[in-house]
This record gives C-alpha cells, sequence and structure tokens, in this order.
C-alpha cells in the first residue's frame, strides 16, 4: 500500500482548518514549504488563512515535538507527528512539560520519509518497524500494515560486534569533528532544559573549545542526560552539520535501558521514565 | 618501579564510608591508591563526575553506597543504582575498558569487605594500566 | 598585463607540491558530510571537484580557536606568557567568489574598527588567496543568492591569483602583483593563448550576468525597512517560529566574526583562548547579574537578521552578507534567510527568480 503523500497533505490541512476555525486550538504545528518543494520548513499556522501554506511530503522529517516547550503551559495547540514524534509527545507528557489536555494530536502513519540533505530514506534508522504514531487523536490516514518490522536496535549490530579499541577509535574520530554547534541539542525534543549543563560556568562541566576533552564531556554527559528519554526520530543526527552519528549512541543506550528496566522512551502516558523510577527488585546484576 | 594507579572513591556517607572508617580503627591493610570523597548518599553522585574523573587522569572510579533496601534516606541507592548501571553502559560503549568503572554496596558493619574491594579493584587497574583514552593529554 | 597561465586538471596534484614546498597549502578536502579548507598533507588530495565547502574559509584567518596566552596557576605569582601564533606562508587554494568578498568584510571588523586585530592581519598578510569562479554552465544551487549582492559567478576581485576550470584546462590569472610574482614562479604552468585569453574574459565577463535567486537589492532600502519594523514583535514571531536558535548559521557564515574569550585550566595549566560564539546561543547575552536581555528566539533572529541586513549598512557601509547560502543549506529546518529579509520589505520591490 503505497503512501499518498498528497493525501495526508489533505487531511492535514482540513483538520488545521477546522480546528483553528472552532478555536479549539490557537496553533498548530506543522510544516510549510522552504525555499524549494524538497526542502520543507516547520510551520506555525495561527489563523485559518495560514491553512494553505501547510505542506507534508517525505522530506519533513522535523520532530514539531521540540516546539512544544516553547509555549506556555494552557496554550492549545494542534500537532503533526509522525511515529517517532508521537512518541517524543507522550515522553514529554509523561515529564509533565506538557499537558495531555492541551493538544491535539494528529497522527501521521507514514513510511518512506527521506533525509532532505541526502534524499536516504530513514525508516531503519529510526524507530526501525514503527510506522504508526503511538499517540493521537486524529489519524491522518490509513494505518500503515504490511512494512517490514525490524528491531530498531538491528543497525548497532556492527557497532557491538567492534572490540573496545576500534570502538574508541571510531569515537574519538566521529566526535572529533564536532564542531560545538549545539544544532543537535536543539533539534532534540527532549533537551529542553535551561541552563544547558554545557553553557554553565560555575561549574564548569566541559570545555568550550571544539576538541576533544570538551567534545567527550558533552556528547557523553548528553548520552547519559537521554537515556531512557530518547525517542529515536533522529533529528539529533540530521541536524549535524558534519554528519556525526549519535542516533548510534543514543539508540545504545536506549537499548540498554529497555534490556535493563523493561521498558522503551515514549510508549505509554502512565510510564514514569526510567531514570526517576526504579524498582526495589532491580537487579544487581546491571552493575556487572 | 611499577605503575601506581590513580583511583577515585566516592562513599556514601551512611554506610560504605562508615565502614571505610572500620576498616581503618581495625587496622585493615588496603592499598593506598584510593582517594575517598565522601557524599551523604550515592544518588548525589552525577554520573559527569566519573567521565571527568577519568579525563583528570584517575585509572579507576569506585563507587560505594548501602545495600539496595537500606539506603538512609530509603530511596537514594535505588536510583543511584539505575543511573550507574547507565553510566556503565556508556563508558563501555564507548570504548573504555569495562574494569575501570565499579560500583559496590558496602555497608558500615562490613569493613573487612571495603578493605578486601579496595584491594581487588586496585589489583585490576594496576593489571588494566595506566587510563590514557579519556585522560587529557598535556 | 596580468599574465593568464594555465595548466591540466590532472597535473594539479604537481602544482599542489610546489605550493606545498613554498608554504602551508589549504584547500577544500572531502569530508562527512561535505568539504572542508584544510591543510593540505597529501598533494594528491587537491582535486577542486567540489561545489562549496560546510565551514566558510574564515577558518583560516579566524579559526575556530585561537591561544591567546598560557599560564601556569600554582605559584606565588601568576605565571603568564602569550603565545605567539605560528604563521607560515599560506596559500589559500579554491576560493569561491562570494567568499573571497566576505574577507573584504571581515577586514572592516578585525582591522579598522577599534583595536586592529594582530592575529587576523598577520594571516591575512602572508596568505595568498586562489579564488575559483563557479561553474556557470550549471544552474545555480538553490541556496545561492550572491548575485543578489553583486558579486559575480567568476569575480576575481580580492583575489590575488583567479581560476576558472574548462573541461580538463585549468586557467590561472595573476589578479594582484603578489599573485604574479607567485604565479612567475611557478613550474609546471604554460602561457595562455589568445582564444584563451579571450574565453577568460568573456567568462568573468558573463559571470557578472549569472543568475542566482532573487534580484539586486537595494542596501539602503532595506536597513530603512528594518528600522521601521524592530518592534513588531508579529512578523518576528513569525518568521522565527521555525527557528531552533542552534548557531549553525553562524558558524558556517563567511562574514559572522562573534567570538568568547575563555580560560581552560586542566592540573593548574591554562590558556586563556578566543572561541566562536553565536548571537543565536541562550545565553549569548546574559549578563553577570543574570539578567538576558534576549530570552526568546525571536529576539535573537531578530538580532541576527537586522545586524546583517541593516545595523550593518548603517555603521559600516556594505550588508554583511556576500550570498554563500550556506546559512540556508545547513539549517538543519531549512530557514531561509533572505526570504526574511524579502518578507519584511513584503516584496514590493524584489521578484524571485
Amino acid at each position: 500500500m503505497a503512501i499518498s503523500f498528497e493525501q495526508i497533505e489533505q487531511h492535514l490541512k482540513t483538520e488545521a482548518l477546522k480546528l483553528l476555525e472552532s478555536g479549539k486550538v490557537i496553533l498548530v504545528l506543522a510544516y510549510g514549504r522552504g525555499y524549494d518543494a524538497n526542502h520543507p520548513m516547520p510551520y506555525v499556522a495561527k489563523h485559518p488563512s495560514d491553512v494553505d501554506n501547510i505542506v507534508f511530503n517525505e522530506y519533513c522529517t522535523a520532530n514539531l515535538a521540540r516546539y512544544l516547550t516553547r509555549y506556555p503551559r494552557r496554550t492549545k495547540i494542534a500537532i503533526a507527528v509522525k511515529a517517532a514524534d508521537s512518541r517524543a509527545v507522550v515522553q514529554l507528557i509523561q515529564e509533565d512539560k506538557v499537558c495531555r489536555e492541551d493538544l491535539v494530536v494528529l497522527g501521521i502513519p507514514v513510511y518512506g520519509m527521506k533525509n532532505f540533505k541526502t534524499g536516504e530514506v530513514i525508516d531503519s534508522k529510526t524507530t526501525g518497524g514503527l510506522y504508526n504514531p503511538v499517540l493521537y487523536d486524529i489519524l491522518l490516514g490509513e494505518e500503515v500494515h504490511g512494512q517490514p518490522v525490524s528491531s530498531p536496535y538491528d543497525v548497532l549490530a556492527a557497532y557491538e560486534a567492534m572490540d573496545k579499541e576500534e570502538r574508541w577509535a571510531f569515537w574519538q574520530r566521529e566526535l572529533g569533528r564536532c564542531i560545538r554547534c549545539y544544532a543537535c541539542r536543539k533539534a532534540c525534543p527532549m533537551c529542553y532544559c535551561d541552563p544547558c549543563f554545557i553553557d554553565q560556568n560555575k561549574p564548569k562541566w566541559g570545555e568550550k573549545s571544539p576538541e576533544s576533552p570538551g567534545n567527550l564531556m558533552y556528547h557523553l554527559t548528553r548520552f547519559h542526560h537521554l537515556a531512557g528519554r530518547c525517542i529515536d526520530c533522529g533529528e539529533c543526527s540530521r541536524a549535524c552539520p558534519v554528519d556525526i552519528p549519535l542516533y548510534l549512541f543514543h539508540k545504545k543506550v536506549a537499548k540498554d535501558c529497555e534490556e535493563m528496566f523493561g521498558q522503551a522512551a515514549g510508549m505509554s502516558i502512565g510510564d514514569k521514565p526510567v531514570l526517576v523510577n526504579f524498582r526495589v527488585d532491580d537487579s544487581d546484576k546491571i552493575l556487572e | 618501579m611499577s605503575f601506581e594507579p590513580k583511583i577515585l572513591g566516592i562513599a556514601c556517607n551512611w554506610c560504605t564510608y562508615t565502614g571505610a572508617d572500620l576498616a581503618g580503627t581495625t587496622r585493615l591493610q588496603y592499598p593506598q591508591n584510593i582517594r575517598v570523597v565522601r557524599v551523604m548518599c550515592s544518588s548525589r553522585i552525577n554520573p559527569s563526575f566519573i567521565f571527568r574523573a577519568f579525563q583528570l587522569g584517575a585509572d579507576g572510579v569506585l563507587i560505594g553506597g548501602c545495600h539496595p533496601g537500606d539506603c538512609h534516606y530509603n530511596t537514594g541507592n535505588l536510583y543511584a543504582r539505575r543511573r550507574l548501571a547507565v553510566t556503565k553502559k556508556i563508558l563501555e560503549f564507548s570504548g573504555m575498558e569495562p574494569g575501570r568503572f565499579r560500583v559496590e554496596w558496602i555497608s558500615a558493619s562490613e569493613g573487612n569487605r571495603f578493605a578486601e574491594v579496595v584491594r581487588e579493584f586496585t589489583e585490576q587497574i594496576r593489571d588494566l594500566g595506566p587510563q590514557t583514552k579519556f585522560k587529557i593529554s598535556q | 598585463m596580468l599574465v593568464l597561465k594555465k595548466t591540466t586538471i590532472d597535473k594539479l596534484p604537481e602544482l599542489a607540491a610546489c605550493l606545498m614546498e613554498k608554504g602551508t597549502l589549504v584547500a577544500p578536502v572531502k569530508e562527512a558530510g561535505g568539504f572542508n579548507f584544510r591543510a593540505i598533507t597529501d598533494a594528491a588530495q587537491v582535486d577542486l571537484i567540489f561545489h562549496n565547502t560546510i565551514l566558510s574559509p574564515k577558518t583560516v584567518f579566524f579559526p575556530q580557536t585561537e591561544d591567546f596566552v598560557r599560564y601556569s596557576v600554582y605559584q606565588p605569582i601568576l605565571e603568564a606568557k602569550p603565545v605567539e601564533p605560528e604563521i607560515r606562508p599560506t596559500f589559500l587554494f579554491g576560493v569561491r567568489p562570494c567568499d573571497v568578498k566576505s574577507f573584504e568584510i571581515m577586514d572592516i571588523h578585525f582591522t579598522r574598527t577599534g583595536v586592529p586585530d594582530p592575529y587576523w592581519r598577520k594571516r591575512r598578510d602572508a596568505t595568498i588567496i586562489f579564488g575559483f569562479a563557479f561553474d556557470t554552465s550549471e544552474e545555480a544551487d538553490p541556496a545561492e543568492f550572491y548575485h543578489t549582492l553583486g558579486i559575480g559567478a567568476a569575480d576575481p576581485d580580492g583575489s590575488d591569483v583567479f581560476m576558472l576550470r574548462r573541461d580538463d584546462v585549468l586557467f590561472l590569472k595573476a589578479v594582484s602583483p603578489r599573485g604574479e610574482n607567485l604565479l612567475g614562479g611557478l613550474a609546471g604552468l604554460t602561457d595562455a593563448a589568445p582564444d584563451e585569453r579571450k574565453y577568460f574574459d568573456d567568462y568573468i565577463a558573463q559571470g557578472h550576468d549569472y543568475k542566482t535567486r532573487y534580484t539586486c537589492v537595494d542596501a539602503e532600502a532595506i536597513a530603512k525597512e528594518f528600522e521601521a519594523i524592530f518592534h513588531n514583535t508579529d512578523f518576528w514571531t513569525k518568521v522565527s517560529n521555525a527557528c531552533l536558535s542552534c548557531g549553525i548559521c553562524t558558524f558556517v557564515c563567511p562574514t559572522c566574526y562573534c567570538f568568547d574569550i575563555c580560560d581552560e585550566t586542566q592540573f593548574g595549566q591554562g590558556v586563556r583562548r578566543r572561541v566562536w560564539d553565536a548571537c543565536m546561543f541562550t545565553d549569548f547575552t546574559l549578563e553577570a547579574s543574570g539578567h538576558n536581555p534576549r530570552t526568546q528566539v525571536y529576539q535573537r533572529l531578530r538580532q541576527k537578521i537586522c545586524h546583517k541586513y541593516s545595523f550593518h549598512i548603517r555603521k559600516y557601509g556594505p550588508i554583511s552578507c556576500v550570498g554563500c547560502g550556506r546559512c540556508t543549506r545547513y539549517c538543519p529546518v531549512n530557514i531561509d534567510i533572505f526570504s526574511i529579509v524579502e518578507q519584511a520589505v513584503q516584496a514590493k520591490w524584489y521578484k524571485r527568480m
């Protein structure tokens, strides 16, 4: 069953118009046209007339959940989400950064999304096998069934097979390219801390220069801060101007958290994030 | 001259630190490579401390806390257990030798055990050699 | 009449090796994500097959980290020594015309306002620039708009030597006396024939008409419009809705120059250094008191755009932009900075190409 991006765009526009006209929401987080058709931008529709500018195509990879924390509580927002993005919304609700009642979630069941920088299909790099949003009020298309279901962690096999020296060399090479532009942090829906740890001076957690010690401190700490919270959208890696595959490390931490604590991020509103929770019978084996 | 490891120990006040005190008062011998820092609870430990310790030249980091269930603050070490498990996984995936970071639950009465763990850990680090990966080069 | 020389593309490594003997050769190198200017260690790496680099060549004159003072703390009296930058003669090879123009704009800030920056000056003086024309047989890259700002696709202005590729042949024209001196001393180059000289001159001329998107602008008019809409919060909120406020646009921009000075100390030894900063960062205007006048994204984006297209014109004359398109190309959410300028002046005068 092929995905019709035009149909999804149509449904999105229809629902957005209804919601804005009825006053049920004061803004709709969706996508709009960028400098050409293959480079869409996140778009905020506030008036019914804005709805005409909404688009949806295979390059609409931006995770709109990152904009939710910009708006004050009690702002009524409609948000267009794909599978991974819906997990981000669930995770933000779990962390009490946004109220379920303030949101109208427009779920987009889709596969075949492409990286607008390279044209590459990104399904296997993100939530692998999860094509339908886990949370939605209105579904903007038919649920996707019959697409290959794989584990989101399959792509890690090659890296887990490396011995520690190879892995160290790999990460030194990758993280050594980092220019500390902080796009990864800003692209991530879960990075909403103000101030971010790396911007603090007392104490200074990491050096500012884009060199190995500061880069390592920044990235490893960020991987830790996202443990059990990363919802595998891959935005950090796509935002990176020097192509660092951050999603690999985040995925590995997510995999370990799922194995150790039996819970994946952003799946169910009633969950508590794994690191603010505990079980008295957590096994000591996890420390071995 | 054989290599003398620099080991950072972070011990929770109520259990491990007291246990270390007990080891001292009962004159138990253990290698002096460990430099102990006292925190009130193992859950005070920010994983960045551990990354930073390795960057500043620690060859090994040993964390000691109360046994799960016995935390002086009831639940602190239950959070710490999860958090430090994640820290361990991150260190491993980044390519750091797994034996350099260890978490042990040592109670106030386990002076013996404290000495034993420190002895064992020091030997382990001595075998692993100086830590060069994270250490900021001068 | 300044000379026009030529060589062939497959003999580029020889030319590169020749330059490497005379000093440091910096040229675009392919890396993950794209190309970047790097000091060349293997002459075979130089092939000039690239469109443009991720980071602009300002990195050669204004590196991302620049050490100023080395110090040692655990003493009765703090010991500190200024760091002398090691600067060898440098050849900056393969700079597109828009990037060459950016150096002129940056010269204003680093040498003609306030205290002249000795680091910039020394590096600039030690560098010979080999400009490189865009290929006008291809359609313009959708992100670029240098023509709008009066820069030709084959504009030799500002280069010491200007290069143009025609199939397998690479032409090199001396533009400045330094360039002429250098070309005279390079083995392996032959003189171009008269018809080739004509081809070269014609190419430069038609390069001035090569259209990128947008039409030519009136800087004064833009500056005035931005002053008029500064307090229009609705407008600025609308255009900054998608902005992540990350900092990529600043880092890749050839005409952005903000920096931070920080002290990095370990084990009692440290260095005071300059590192790139970005007005887009949340804490850029964070004051010691804790007050931050620009906490909202729209305030920071407004600052960035007004600085480049309004305040800069008032203070220094030119628009602080060369239309290289990097900000648009590398923006994680595809924000098109010049379309914001267009929206601000309500597209009354300007037409999209």
